[in-house]
């Protein structure tokens, strides 16, 4: 029992770091908090959906090109709509949520609603371990988000764009006098964001099913995540996510479900109480946030 | 035509002709039946599509009698969100308010979702003086409420299965499972959300603990929640025989996938609202052999050949919308609902609210969820014979993506399955 519930908190957790991952990129180089990003997560998922069943594109094209698209239309919210308010914190937060609310009350109109809306899983297989068998989706997203980690370092660590990246993130004036435009780099990264969403709901939602209600959960998630981790730390997020994903699983197992909630939001408030800008939160210093 | 007289006459002729001709449109003005329900949630969109169904039908006869005259409906809708979370109850009666003054609908049909909507909006409908036949609000309050006032609240009627039938039919299952396995450990896992704690409540109350059974772990979850692993681990750690879920959220189906994935060997039956359609088994990758799920009425997303009406409603819904029907809760009982109105209205021959309200009471229908009759809390019987009350059905869904009926005996295709791994203890 002890093992199988510690290896359905990693999954909880790596689930959650991925659902964080996009959210807090976004923020730790532009600056900008995307509240469209629960919205940007339902709509790649049911552009996924959409692709493989009304237009008969395989999955891993229809994946591919979901991703795609929803880091295009980030991108283009950025352009169109964020630049014009860039810097102010409130109309930022206005505006993207604002457009996330948007796009998930638009699905809802237009009627997609109901359990049919889902995304096959990659394998379906089970194993046993640790005393309980996990499925083989399950381990992927494991696999996935460690892959998607050490890829996100290296890019931030050893390309120029990634170098870029972290130029803007720690001092934007003097990224400026290099050279590195700060606007294109912000729109990267919100197009980005969004696409590290797509990424996640198409590993994720096989589990489950797109609903418009799974944008609001996603975005409260990230937003909890990146709270306790500190605002703009990838390290942060990570350790966050484990927290509360261990904290989950280990109060269902051995407290009760209906208290988990309860002690999520009591580590979640500790953690603010100990430490306000959360673990490594730097967002009042400039220091390298990713 | 150059005689002033006879180019007025002709006038005047052309005129009152037109006056004749006219008339009878402005005497046949249509009966507005008015939805006002939460028409974003898969429920409330199948049932007002049932609704629109029952109205193209009854209008393509015609439409109805009313005072010597056949007069057409007309549905007119509303989306009160009530079922989305966070939206407060005052705003749904809003809405409610809203369609009721600028539709001025003859009756309401399906209605709000969540019972404290309903339980406030009566007050609403009582003031306007609207007969309502909810369809998916299950708490038997309301009924305690108009047994209270039955002059005030005597427009409120509902043709869906309550939550105190809803137990009923949970403890025939569970019963019935007792006594053809031998099983007594169950696992009750539920959503934490009023319906569903009462449910669970009662089921332990008035069951559970009164029929030797014991209850190895209760658990409520948080709507929303997506991963049961937990849970799933304690039911096979505690050698549960039987899981017994009571869930309408979408997230619940994952509880299904969870059970199959980690092979837990016990039977999972209760309610699961993802599961009560046919898409269910393409929408969880076929992972939920062997579940056993409970269908709020007979005609919503399930069919029996004992009962022909709900098989032809089915095909028609499937026919007229181009998918099937998938909410296991609420379609079936929208559809009957027009029925009764129309079936109301033709006897009292009026659409004055009082003398509707009187026909209603008077209800004796044959339809596709059973015979139809109203008891003196305004809500349909429902019992386990179709011949003389309205039916739930219970099912098992097979390993080739079929479902059969398990219960009520009456309607029973085959017998329960047990899952891999799970032997009768008898």
């Amino acid at each position: 029992m002890l093992a199988g519930t510690a290896i359905y908190a990693i999954i909880n957790s790596v689930i959650l770091a991925l659902m964080a991952i996009g959210f807090n990129l976004t923020f730790g180089i532009s600056g900008v908090a995307n509240f469209a990003y629960g919205a940007f997560y339902v709509l790649s998922a049911y552009a996924t959906w959409m692709m493989i069943n009304l237009l008969g594109f395989s999955y891993p094209v229809s994946v591919l090109l979901s991703i795609l698209i929803t880091a295009l239309l980030g991108a283009a919210m950025y352009r169109f709509v964020l630049m014009r308010v860039r810097g102010q914190a409130l109309s930022e937060v206005i505006a993207t949520f604002g457009i996330g609310l948007a796009v998930l009350e638009l699905f809802r109109y237009f009627g997609f609603v109901g359990f049919e809306y889902n995304l096959p899983v990659f394998a379906d297989y089970s194993f046993f371990i640790g005393g309980a068998f996990v499925d083989m989706q399950r381990l992927l997203i494991v696999a996935i988000g460690v892959v998607l980690v050490l890829g996100l370092w290296v890019f931030t660590h050893h390309t120029s764009l990634g170098l870029a990246f972290r130029g803007i993130a720690q001092d934007e004036r003097t990224a400026l006098t290099f050279g590195i435009n700060p606007d294109k780099i912000a729109m990267l990264a919100v197009a980005m964001g969004a696409g590290l969403a797509a990424v996640a709901a198409t590993v994720i939602i096989p589990l489950g099913t797109i609903s418009p209600e799974e944008g609001y959960d996603v975005l409260i998630k990230a937003l909890a995540v990146c709270i306790i981790g500190g605002l703009g730390s990838t390290g942060g997020v990570i350790l966050a996510s484990f927290v509360i994903g261990f904290a989950e699983r280990f109060t269902d197992s051995y407290i009760g479900s209906h208290w988990t909630m309860i002690v999520s939001l009591a580590a979640i408030l500790i953690v603010l109480a100990v430490k306000p800008s959360g673990f490594f939160g730097k967002q009042k210093e400039l220091e390298e946030r990713i | 035509m150059k005689d002033p007289k006879r180019l007025f006459g002709t006038l005047a002729a052309i005129l009152l002709a037109g006056v004749f001709l006219v008339s009878p449109c402005f005497g046949a003005e249509p009966i507005v039946i008015g939805v006002p329900t939460s028409t974003g949630f898969l429920e409330g969109k199948e049932c007002l599509r049932s609704v629109e169904m029952a109205v193209e039908e009854i209008n393509a006869k015609g439409g109805v009698m009313v005072d010597g005259e056949k007069r057409q409906f007309t549905v007119a809708s509303l989306d009160i969100r009530d079922a989305a979370p966070g939206v407060p109850v005052p705003e749904a009666l809003l809405g409610l308010e809203k369609i009721i003054l600028d539709k001025k609908p003859a009756a309401l049909v399906v209605g709000p979702f969540r019972s404290e909507a309903l339980m406030a909006g009566m007050d609403i409908i009582s003031k306007y003086k609207v007969p309502m036949i909810g369809t998916i609000a299950m708490s038997p309050a309301s009924e305690a409420k108009i047994k209270e006032n039955p002059e005030k609240y005597k427009y409120i009627f509902r043709t869906c299965l309550n939550a105190k039938y809803l137990v009923k039919y949970l403890v025939g299952t569970m019963s019935f499972i007792n006594k053809e396995f031998g099983f007594k450990r169950v696992y009750i896992l539920n959503q934490d959300v009023a319906w569903a704690r009462a449910t669970a409540k009662i089921l332990t109350d008035v069951y559970f603990s009164k029929a030797g059974w014991e209850i190895v772990e209760h658990e409520a979850f948080p709507t929303g929640t997506g991963d049961f692993s937990s849970a799933l681990m304690k039911a096979r750690a505690k050698k549960a025989q039987v899981i017994l879920p009571i869930f309408d959220m979408p997230q619940s189906g994952t509880l299904v996938k969870q059970w199959n994935t980690m092979k837990v060997p016990s039977l999972l039956a209760g309610f699961i609202s993802p599961l009560a359609g046919p898409g269910a088994w393409k929408t969880f990758d076929q992972k939920i052999a062997g579940a056993v799920n409970c269908n709020f009425e007979m005609g919503s997303a399930i069919s029996s050949a004992k009962m022909p009406l709900s098989v032809a409603f089915e095909k028609a819904y499937d026919a007229r919308w181009g998918k099937p029907l998938e909410a296991g809760h609420g379609p079936a009982p929208s559809y009957e609902a027009v029925y009764i109105l129309a079936e109301a209205i033709e006897r009292a021959g009026s659409i004055e609210p009082d003398a509707i309200v009187a026909e209603l009471k008077k209800t004796e229908r044959n339809g596709i969820i059973g015979h139809i009759k109203f008891d003196e809390g305004h809500q349909a019987i429902f019992d386990m014979d179709p011949a003389t009350s309205a039916v739930a059905a219970v099912f098992q869904w097979n390993a080739d993506g079929s479902r059969t009926i398990v219960f009520p005996p009456a309607l029973a295709e085959g017998k329960i399955q047990l899952p891999e791994g799970l032997k009768s203890a008898k």
